[in-house]
């Protein structure tokens, strides 16, 4: 590896592997932001988020012997956030709080006022009365800018069923927003 | 029916792969609505720095039991330790043992080790940091006996182990001892 370049995944989980556990945190680091986002919108909670992921990442470091393709490492990690996010709205079915979609929603801070601010905090409110699925979905073409494609991929399932999912969620949402669009 | 459906070719729209233009006149309002809907997706980047601390701590935690230097408030060198991890394969000479030092903290920009193991030289052993707790650690594999030595912060600061007995070096300075 040359001085500066960054390890490759694979790199880090087969020196883990071999007993160097502190290079976890490399990993670790390297995910936690891109996947905060998914885990706070699929949960409607930034605090349960945090909770999501610290703990999928010690699942997967428990099981990191199972990592298949440690060159894939992130594929196999997001399995498991998604498991765990899943099971977390089984846990707590009960719909989001106003709380939950302040606690998500960004501030304020750019342009676009209070109005803005307001639709956001709608459509998180919104989201969190769709199914896990349908979230999901959503969530992650709209909000992380995957494709159809990469989404299947990622879920191993087909595009025509994503696009099943996302058009109810799209009917979903308009009903639940009347009042906002 | 429910009444809110989308019609779909608003569908397309937002699917992306249409755009407004492409929808015949009678549709327009309805992909502009549409398209409000998707102008409130929030986007915005969210940070979590403490995950790693706490995956780190909770892994660390877990495989020691109790690290109560990993929960202490963070001071500007809060806590050494030095922790004993396995002996190795018995060498024909000396028996090996592998130890990891850790070291609290936050403030530091570099921190190493020196002592009788490296000749002194606070080059060559250095602690990679942890997250962004300030948690510093090194592991070695070192010969069983005796070794002294002393965190090297910032290059030019020797801060002796808290965690460990300390024999004065003769120079002045607090020198920390294993015994392995």
């Amino acid at each position: 590896m040359r001085p500066g370049s960054q390890a490759a995944d694979g790199e880090i989980v087969r020196a883990v592997l071999a007993g160097d556990r502190e290079r976890y945190a490399r990993l670790v680091e390297r995910y936690r932001d891109r996947y905060a986002r998914y885990a706070a919108r699929m949960l409607g909670s930034a605090d349960a988020a945090e909770d999501a992921l610290q703990d999928a990442f010690v699942r997967a470091y428990d099981q990191l012997a199972q990592c298949k393709d440690p060159d894939n490492f992130i594929g196999w990690f997001f399995l498991i956030l998604r498991n765990r996010c899943f099971a977390e709205r089984r846990r707590n079915r009960t719909s989001a709080s106003l709380d939950a979609a302040n606690d998500v929603a960004s501030d304020d801070r750019t342009d676009g006022g209070a109005e803005s601010a307001e639709r956001r905090r709608a459509l998180q409110l919104a989201l969190m009365e769709l199914t896990p699925d349908q979230r999901e979905v959503f969530v992650l073409k709209h909000m992380e800018g995957l494709s159809y494609t990469e989404i299947a991929e990622r879920l191993s399932t087909s595009v025509p069923s994503l696009k099943m999912r996302m058009h109810r969620a799209y009917d979903k949402l308009r009903e639940q927003l009347r009042d906002h669009t | 029916m429910s009444g809110y459906e989308f019609h779909p070719l608003v569908k397309q729209l937002l699917d992306g792969d249409i755009t407004l233009a492409d929808l015949p006149p009678e549709l327009r309002g309805e992909g502009e609505e549409a398209l409000r809907l998707l102008a409130a997706v929030d986007r915005t980047d969210i940070s979590m720095p403490a995950v790693t601390w706490r995956v780190m701590t909770t892994l660390e935690r877990r495989r020691r039991r109790f690290l109560p230097w990993l929960l202490a408030p963070a001071l500007a060198i809060a806590a050494a330790l030095v922790i004993v991890l396995r002996p190795t394969a018995p060498a024909p000479s000396a028996a090996l043992v592998t130890v990891r030092f850790v070291l609290v903290a936050p403030d530091a920009k570099q921190v190493s080790l020196a002592g009788t193991f490296n000749q002194w030289d606070a080059q060559v052993t250095p602690l990679v940091r942890t997250g962004a707790t300030g948690v510093w650690t090194a592991t070695l594999t070192l010969p069983a006996g005796q070794h002294q030595y002393a965190f090297v912060v910032d290059g030019v600061r020797w801060v002796p182990d808290p965690g460990a007995p300390a024999v004065d070096d003769g120079f002045g300075r607090r020198n920390s001892v294993l015994t392995l």
